[in-house]
């Protein structure tokens, strides 16, 4: 049974992409780039985030331009349908990009939280010191204001 | 020997107040800072006036976050012991004297007062959890055991006292999303002395509990996660003074 399925998948004919699919891939990789462009020049994307989808498009392009790379990538891959290779390769690429922003979040949520903290002491020191200044803060606190001013 | 005692709180406004005056009696000699975690509620101005400092969190960062916050503290302004207790009243300001007269003699770095260890089986006819809590902490109960090969009976308890080696440890690190497990997780895998007392504990005299069984599910999954992941954590010789 395995058997006659692969038969009849061998007889099948490879699949490329044509001509029309290659056209519009390359006008939206261009309109992508225009817009990375576009997003940078009004200070709306910082340049050190753009280079990956620069990147991104310029693959896009080049796969439209020779799409003899894909089916270059396709046999590599062992796929018969260079769209279904195709797929295959942007919806990695893209899982990367989003396990990239989520580490890229977790480093900012970390920046954020220390910004609280630190503001949320340095009100406290601030209470903790006019306290001691209007005479009527504890021993405890004006030993701390004390400490503070030596640091 | 300069203590700190610090209380995270979270739109606590009924209850701070009470929170500090108990602490105030237990424990006169100690420095009060409670740690206003984006409360929306008057919760900062009933501390300012019971008469502690008040860092306010400009939003709610979560327990773990504002815990740390109370740890920066000390760590930065030379405590030498620091302890913490919930805001909602359930923790008996003379209880946390006794955690920290652990630290100060030196018998711990870090001690947790448990709720369910045998010594406190006799006093708690005034605390009783609700299911979805108990099964929660028996669950990580036994992961934390089977993780850290220490005993551990109270896992989710806030009421902690700590000394500087463990002031340094978790103001660098303590995880913002599961801040009582991995904490201790943390604090053994690092070599430092965790101990447990048994304390008493009351029922809450404001505000209501946030696990729903729904959450506690979630609550249980995350933290069974965080433990995991914990045990690949590189291990450092000693936290950085």
């Amino acid at each position: 049974m395995t058997g006659l399925v692969l038969a009849a998948a061998e007889a099948e004919p490879q699949v490329h992409l044509t001509s029309q699919t290659r056209i519009v891939a390359a006008a939206i990789a261009v309109f992508f780039m225009l817009l990375i462009l576009d997003l940078i020049r009004r200070d709306r994307l910082q340049e050190r985030y753009s280079v990956i989808w620069l990147l991104a498009g310029l693959g896009m392009l080049a796969g439209a331009a020779f799409p003899g790379l894909l089916e270059l990538l396709a046999d590599a891959m062992g796929v018969r349908n260079t769209n279904v290779a195709l797929f295959s390769v942007v919806l990695l690429l893209l899982l990367g990009l989003a396990l990239n922003f989520s580490v890229i979040m977790s480093r900012q949520a970390a920046q954020i939280t220390r910004l609280a903290q630190e503001r949320a002491i340095e009100q406290a020191r601030r209470q903790s010191a006019g306290e001691a200044a209007n005479g009527n803060g504890s021993a405890g606190e004006q030993s701390l204001q004390s400490k503070e001013q030596r640091l | 020997m300069r203590t700190l005692v610090f209380i995270p709180a979270w739109n606590e406004e009924a209850s701070v107040a009470s929170v500090i005056a108990d602490v105030r009696e237990a424990l006169p000699e100690a420095d009060l800072l409670v740690v206003d975690d984006g409360s929306g509620d008057a919760t900062a101005e009933r501390a300012r006036e019971a008469g502690a400092l008040v860092a306010s969190l400009p939003f709610n960062q979560g327990l773990g976050a504002a815990l740390q916050t109370g740890y920066l503290f000390a760590l930065r302004n030379g405590y030498d012991a620091c302890a913490h207790l919930d805001a909602d009243g359930q923790h008996p300001a003379g209880e946390v004297a006794r955690l920290l007269a652990e630290v100060t003699a030196d018998r711990a770095d870090l001690v947790i007062g448990s709720r369910y260890h045998a010594g406190a089986v006799s006093a708690s006819d005034d605390y009783r959890p609700t299911f979805s809590r108990r099964v929660g902490t028996s669950v990580f109960r036994f992961f934390l055991t089977l993780a850290t090969r220490q005993r551990f009976t109270d896992t989710t308890s806030g009421m902690r006292a700590a000394n500087r080696r463990v002031m340094a440890l978790f103001s660098l690190h303590y995880s913002p999303d599961f801040a009582e497990i991995e904490s201790l997780q943390l604090a053994v895998r690092q070599g430092l002395r965790v101990e447990e007392l048994p304390v008493r504990m009351l029922e809450r005299a404001g505000g209501s509990s946030f696990l729903t069984p729904l959450r506690s599910a979630f609550f249980i999954f995350k933290g069974l996660v965080v433990l995991l992941v914990g045990q690949f954590r590189p291990r450092q010789a000693e936290a950085k003074q």
